[in-house]
């Protein structure tokens, strides 16, 4: 069966807070993910994020998914952890990466996808979530 | 047996779909899925900025065209930070090596048109650059 992928981004921008990534980019309103039509399950999150470096502190980075499209309840990840000596000069990139997963998924409901930063306040940090549907 | 497709391209622009048409010298290669290929089933991709700008800024992929069975699939890429250095100080360089993304089994049809196009999201830290291979099979 083919696989179908869905994506969403945005800016987390206070610490300890469930923020929830709702645009992608150019499109401001997407609309909810819905789980495509014949999909069953979830195999894979694809996600990347940074930080804009403005406090000399450091955090980590988790996803959260929930919502009626997960029967079995809602899911976490982390995604990474970083931190700044000084708030200036700093920069990085991190890549995406992949997790597989198993997680049965009903067809037609939304999934919603929340970035958290943790720890202490970094500034922002812009998350990107691909949800892998099978 | 398996294809390959590159292009590459500036991004110029936050929150703008930009679409990657050139290969470097190879300034117009063509977009049609090879005959006989029914999938993709490997993209490599990197996307990172020049950082000239503060702030936080994601990239993903679009892949979209006649040739993408399912309609448009948006697969995340990178994600950068940069703050500016104090005066007098020359910033980093912002790298990014390629990631691959295995198995991912995306419907295509043959002699039909595929679209490659990177968006950054969030802040814009400046112009950025992707390169995308995409492996047919």
């Amino acid at each position: 069966m083919s696989r179908v992928y869905r994506t969403r981004e945005g800016t987390v921008s206070a610490v300890d807070t469930r923020t929830q990534l709702s645009t992608l980019g150019s499109e401001t309103a997407p609309g909810p993910l819905l789980v495509p039509q014949g999909k069953t399950k979830l195999v894979r999150i694809i996600a990347a994020q940074c930080f804009n470096m403005a406090a000399a502190t450091g955090y980590s980075a988790l996803i959260r998914l929930e919502g009626p499209g997960l029967p079995e309840g809602p899911e976490s990840f982390a995604l990474g952890a970083g931190g700044a000596g000084v708030a200036t000069g700093g920069n990085g990139v991190n890549h995406a990466i992949a997790i597989d997963v198993d997680i049965p998924v009903t067809a037609a409901n939304e999934i919603l996808i929340f970035g958290e930063m943790c720890g202490t306040d970094v500034g922002s940090s812009e998350f990107v979530v691909t949800c892998v549907f099978e | 047996m398996s294809r390959t497709f590159t292009v590459e391209g500036d991004i110029a622009s936050a929150d703008t779909r930009t679409l990657l048409t050139t290969q470097g010298s190879v300034t117009a290669p063509s977009a049609v899925v090879p005959s006989g290929m029914t999938k993709i089933d490997k993209i490599v991709v990197a996307a990172s900025t020049e950082g000239l700008a503060n702030g936080a800024q994601s990239y993903f992929l679009r892949l979209g065209g006649a040739a993408i069975k399912n309609g448009e699939q948006v697969i995340a890429i990178s994600a950068v930070g940069r703050i500016a250095p104090q005066a007098g100080s020359d910033a980093a360089p912002q790298l990014m090596p390629a990631v691959v993304l295995n198995n991912l089994d995306i419907e295509v049809s043959a002699s039909d048109t595929v679209t490659v196009a990177v968006e950054g999201a969030g802040d814009d830290t400046g112009t950025g650059h992707a390169v995308v291979t995409i492996f047919y099979s």
